[in-house]
């Protein structure tokens, strides 16, 4: 980590919802930047902002005001593209062609079979799927034999490596991943983490994800602290007691700050 | 409870718009049904009823000689001395024809080619300027005159008997109500010109011609009824004006008892299609509101609760269409009078049962339709409150499958049973019927069909397919019984057009083959306008056309076949010159020879079943109608020459005119000429036909169009009848999407999400909507054609398979459906691209 690329970054980030004395402010001036080749893990209690922050970075929502640029690697420096201000086309085309998603549940569509699934972002920008590349990715996911059935035919674990081997497969900028663990049992959360730590490791994947997790936060490379709607704490290559200690003196200094009861 | 559930049909009031339109429609169909034929009734009860007729005097039948001179003028004299009297009119009837702008007579049946005397009675209602007073003046009735195009101060052209004709000025139009059963005139004249103009085709044209009937109007009915019979004695029949009311209130509803019947004929068309969407919709209700029944059997519903709430939901939602439904009906049905050709003053009727029927069709066939719903949505377990992915349990499709299996397969059966050579009123009956029951049948099947052609045919295209035909199919195949139901619903409009057309199209292949093959393409055609018969003028005219090589002067009439032993039967024969038959007119000859000097040609079906062969010799009885009304009978010995097949011009036993004794009853109403060069054959036919108004001269393709013109009118009506079950199956389509679309909100925010433009979730709503509408499309034309098939088979003795498939219909149906796809997708497939990202891919 001694040059630090960014692959995604955003700038005075503010999110507020509502007006007046019903606003809230989901996110306050969140400066960021996301390494290139990195594992970074958001964590934060609920309602810090941590889902705000990553659906305004992958351009699902739109932020209140700030700008976030995406990091293009392949094509060089100049391919930086900036989000806010894109129309929903373009937004559209460049979820579609440079970003990977992986939702907490309902990620798949469920008429289409594994394999379809997996491919959807490709065929939806009419590109042939990298054939060698797609059987490495399945591999590596471990689903060659589950590939012809349907979601519903796929346990939790399952349909969640489904997911995650169509983040990767058009080798997008960032992947990200909105508590992918959220739904699983332990066992099956370790393998979806494992899998994505392995595709930055030995893929070089960019992948940005929320969680609440310490056990998941400790696969990161590095991990924000997010509390209130702003960055708050910071730490690299965390394990997963780290991570509660850390998440432990947040949430003291939460309940210190907001009376006894908050941060719940 | 109950409160709980309708402030929730409140809430989704949007997802049930298209049930609600579908109800709509329907009850309108019925009420308006119902509106136009009440109205109709009252129209003629009330508009064309009469009040100043106390008595009506006609010749009894028998006295009536065909030559008879009429009721003498002296009668009237006698009748208006009697006491109590207040009016007598005698009323002239006779052949006249209104000659259209182009020279020849008219085409409609109605007003027909009579004529008679103006008088000031409630027999005239104008409509525009006076009565005749004079000679040289005429009031026309006001559609015959629409159709020759003339208006008052314009010349009419009157055709009398006996090839006279007059000139005169129209002073007025009117509408006639009669006081009886008559034939109703086009054409009025002042008292001296009428008798003096007038006279029935039969009459002697030397005698001084009579009344046809007296009307007597008078204070005392009952005293002014007996009084006329007194004085006219046996020969006179006299009815009361309370008799005569009667009647023809009597025959006003029985009319409109037949409009009623027909129109709810397609009413419950519309409605079968309604019941289809509206079960589908509640079905999806139901279905989306899974874990809201969950809940509310967890804290203690019981069972019964919960399906009587939904029920509750079935009566708001009939009770809310059908009230908007009877108020369209009861436009429509007032529209409908104001469109509808009618004499006088329209009188609208409205009645209760109208309304209350309206009320009655809405809440019944809503509850019926959800009522399958409704014990679904009480069998959902409370353990599904706890589920996210609960469903509603459903019946498995094993029941209704086997059900549909055995309705096809017994229809099918039924119409196999039959045969054509034997199809008597029972057998007909019972293959009708037999195809009602596979239709059904097929409706029954409609969910394993889509499971088993179009989940097949969505994998094939699916696998193939980008991204949005894949999607597409593979929803549309997702519930087979919603595609079903919504494709269910398209196909019972769809599969009876596609029946009529191929009715339709047969009727009129098979008539066209007839035409063809019995008049050589070159031949001129003389034919009687306005349903009349050509004269022995006429006959004569044509023979002499300068260059007329063969002449056919076909005679039909009725007789009986009476074979060397056995049972006679009715037939019908044609009657022709020998040298003509072969030139001018073409038997389709099966058996033997068609040489009528060497003997008849026999039906072959006829033949057939009367057990006849070529050589055989048969006996024809004639009847003749003699002047006591009897029947005298001329038998005809003959052998059989040759086997034909009847057709519409050739009928029956064709057989020498020589060998038709004299005085059987026949008719002539079209000639077939044959000779040299076409064009300056029909020239010189068409110049000495010129100044007969009453004789159209055709080529063959004018004729077939003239006989065809009727199929078409009534196709066309059956169309824009069944059009009404095609729009609430529409509105079906849509609201299956709409539904689905809000379903699937997740699905879509995800598909969104991973790059979805929103052109390309709407194109793939719209594709899956065009899948459904097709495939309804698809199966309601096979079946139709198929159901067409039986009909004709039914009809017209064919075999089923022999039936002319409408390619047209059925590709116009098609494109039809495909439109109706793109159309139906608008609202949910933009509804589908608006759906919120985020919101749909919450967990929470």
């Amino acid at each position: 980590m001694t040059s630090f690329e960014a692959a995604v970054s955003a700038e005075d980030l503010t999110k507020r919802y509502g007006t007046g004395d019903a606003q809230v402010t989901a996110l306050d001036a969140v400066t960021v930047a996301f390494g290139r080749g990195e594992l970074t893990a958001i964590m934060g209690p609920s309602g810090s902002g941590k889902s705000t922050l990553m659906h305004c970075l992958a351009g699902l929502d739109t932020p209140t005001s700030g700008r976030v640029w995406l990091h293009g690697a392949r094509h060089g420096s100049a391919d930086r593209v900036e989000l806010s201000g894109l129309r929903d086309d373009a937004l559209t085309a460049l979820r579609r062609d440079r970003m990977g998603f992986v939702f907490q549940a309902f990620n798949l569509l469920p008429t289409l079979t594994a394999w379809e699934n997996i491919t959807l972002p490709l065929d939806l920008a009419g590109r042939k799927p990298d054939l060698g590349f797609a059987d490495t990715v399945v591999d590596a996911v471990g689903l060659r034999d589950r590939l012809h059935h349907r979601p519903s035919q796929l346990s939790g674990g399952q349909q969640q490596r489904v997911a995650c081997a169509r983040a990767l497969v058009s080798r997008p900028d960032v992947v990200f991943a909105d508590e992918p663990t959220g739904a699983l049992d332990s066992r099956a959360g370790a393998e979806v983490l494992g899998f994505l730590r392995r595709s930055v490791d030995e893929l070089g994947q960019t992948v940005v994800m929320v969680t609440h997790d310490p056990v998941a936060a400790g696969y990161a490379d590095r991990v924000l602290f997010l509390a209130d709607g702003a960055i708050v704490d910071e730490l690299r290559d965390p394990s997963a007691d780290r991570v509660l200690d850390r998440v432990r003196g947040l949430e003291s200094a939460a309940r210190g700050r907001a009376g006894v009861g908050a941060g719940a | 409870m109950l409160r709980a559930m309708l402030r929730d049909l409140r809430a989704h009031l949007g997802r049930v718009a298209m049930t609600l339109a579908a109800i709509v429609l329907g009850v309108g169909f019925v009420v308006a049904t119902w509106v136009v034929s009440d109205s109709a009734a009252a129209t003629v009860r009330g508009g064309g009823q009469r009040t100043d007729v106390s008595a009506l005097v006609q010749l009894e039948r028998r006295a009536a000689d065909p030559r008879r001179p009429g009721i003498a003028p002296e009668v009237v004299t006698r009748l208006a001395a009697l006491p109590g009297v207040s009016r007598v009119e005698g009323v002239r009837s006779g052949y006249a024809a209104l000659v259209g702008a182009d020279g020849k007579l008219g085409t409609t049946y109605w007003p027909g080619t009579a004529g008679t005397d103006w008088d000031g009675s409630q027999r005239f209602e104008l409509t525009a300027g006076r009565g005749p007073q004079r000679a040289g003046e005429v009031a026309l009735e006001y559609q015959a005159a629409a159709e020759a195009g003339i208006s008052v101060g314009g010349r009419a052209r009157i055709l009398l008997t006996e090839g006279r004709d007059d000139t005169a000025t129209v002073v007025g139009l009117f509408a006639y109500h009669p006081s009886g059963r008559e034939f109703d005139p086009a054409v009025a004249y002042d008292g001296d010109t009428a008798a003096r103009l007038l006279r029935s085709q039969d009459d002697d044209p030397a005698a001084v011609p009579g009344f046809d009937r007296v009307e007597v109007s008078g204070a005392a009915e009952d005293a002014l009824v007996a009084a006329v019979r007194g004085q006219l004695g046996a020969d006179y029949e006299v009815r009361s004006g309370g008799e005569l009311r009667e009647e023809l209130a009597r025959s006003a509803d029985s009319d409109a008892d037949v409009i009623r019947k027909a129109l709810l004929t397609f009413a419950a068309v519309a409605l079968m299609a309604g019941v289809f969407v509206i079960a589908n919709t509640f079905t999806m209700l139901v279905t989306q509101r899974t874990r809201q029944f969950a809940l509310l059997r967890a804290v203690g519903a019981r069972r019964a609760q919960v399906r009587r709430a939904v029920l509750a939901e079935a009566v708001v939602l009939g009770v809310v269409g059908a009230t908007v439904g009877v108020a369209l009906g009861v436009g429509l049905g007032l529209l409908g009078m104001r469109v509808l050709p009618i004499v006088g003053t329209v009188r609208y009727a409205v009645s209760p049962w109208a309304i209350l029927l309206g009320y009655a069709v809405g809440i019944v066939v809503t509850v019926v339709a959800a009522y399958g719903s409704a014990r679904r949505a009480a069998r959902v377990s409370p353990m599904a409150a706890l589920r996210t992915d609960a469903a509603v349990p459903r019946r498995s499709l094993v029941l209704r499958t086997v059900l549909g299996v055995v309705a096809v397969a017994g229809g099918v059966a039924m119409i196999a049973l039959t045969r054509a050579a034997e199809l008597d009123e029972p057998a007909r009956i019972q293959a009708m019927a037999g195809a009602v029951l596979a239709w059904v049948g097929v409706l029954l099947m409609a969910p394993v069909l889509v499971a088993g052609v179009l989940r097949p045919l969505a994998r094939v295209l699916g696998a193939r397919g980008g991204p949005v035909t894949r999607i597409a199919l593979r929803n549309a195949v997702r519930d087979p019984r919603r595609t079903a139901a919504t494709a269910s619903a398209l196909m019972i409009g769809l599969s009876l057009v596609c029946a009529f057309a191929t009715v339709g199209q047969t009727l009129t292949a098979s008539l066209t083959d007839e035409i063809r093959t019995a008049v050589p393409p070159d031949a001129v055609v003389v034919r009687a306008a306005a349903f009349g018969q050509l004269d022995d003028a006429a006959r004569a005219t044509a023979a002499a056309v300068p260059g007329v090589g063969a002449l056919a002067v076909p005679r039909l009439g009725g007789a009986e076949l009476l074979p060397a032993s056995g049972k006679g039967v009715e037939v019908q024969f044609t009657a022709l010159d020998p040298a003509a038959l072969g030139t001018a007119l073409r038997p389709r000859v099966t058996a033997g020879g068609s040489d009528l000097r060497g003997g008849v040609l026999l039906d072959e079906q006829r033949a057939a079943e009367a057990g006849l062969k070529v050589g055989d010799e048969v006996r024809l009885r004639f009847g003749a109608a003699d002047a006591a009304g009897g029947s005298t009978g001329a038998e005809v010995r003959a052998r059989v020459a040759g086997l034909h097949r009847s057709s519409e011009l050739l009928r029956g036993v064709v057989l020498d005119q020589a060998l038709l004794p004299a005085g059987v009853d026949s008719y002539n109403d079209s000639m077939y000429v044959l000779g040299g060069d076409p064009g300056a054959l029909r020239a010189g036919v068409e110049r000495v036909f010129a100044a007969r108004p009453d004789v159209v001269v055709l080529d063959r393709e004018e004729l077939l169009d003239e006989l065809l013109a009727p199929f078409q009118l009534v196709l066309g009506l059956v169309y824009v009848l069944l059009g009404a079950a095609v729009v609430i199956a529409v509105f079906g389509v849509v609201n299956t999407l709409a539904l689905s679309v809000l379903e699937r909100t997740r699905e879509l925010g995800v598909f969104r999400a991973l790059g979805a433009s929103r052109p390309l979730v709407r194109r793939t709503v719209r594709r899956e909507s065009v899948v459904i509408s097709l495939y309804g499309g698809l199966l309601g034309i096979g079946v139709g054609v198929l159901l067409g098939g039986v009909m004709q088979y039914v009809i017209l003795a064919n075999p089923v398979f022999d039936m002319s498939v409408p390619w047209s219909t059925a590709g116009v149906a098609l494109a039809g459906m495909a439109l109706v796809g793109v159309l139906a997708a608008l609202w949910p497939a933009r509804r589908a691209a608006r759906a919120d990202i985020l919101a749909a891919i919450a967990t929470e």
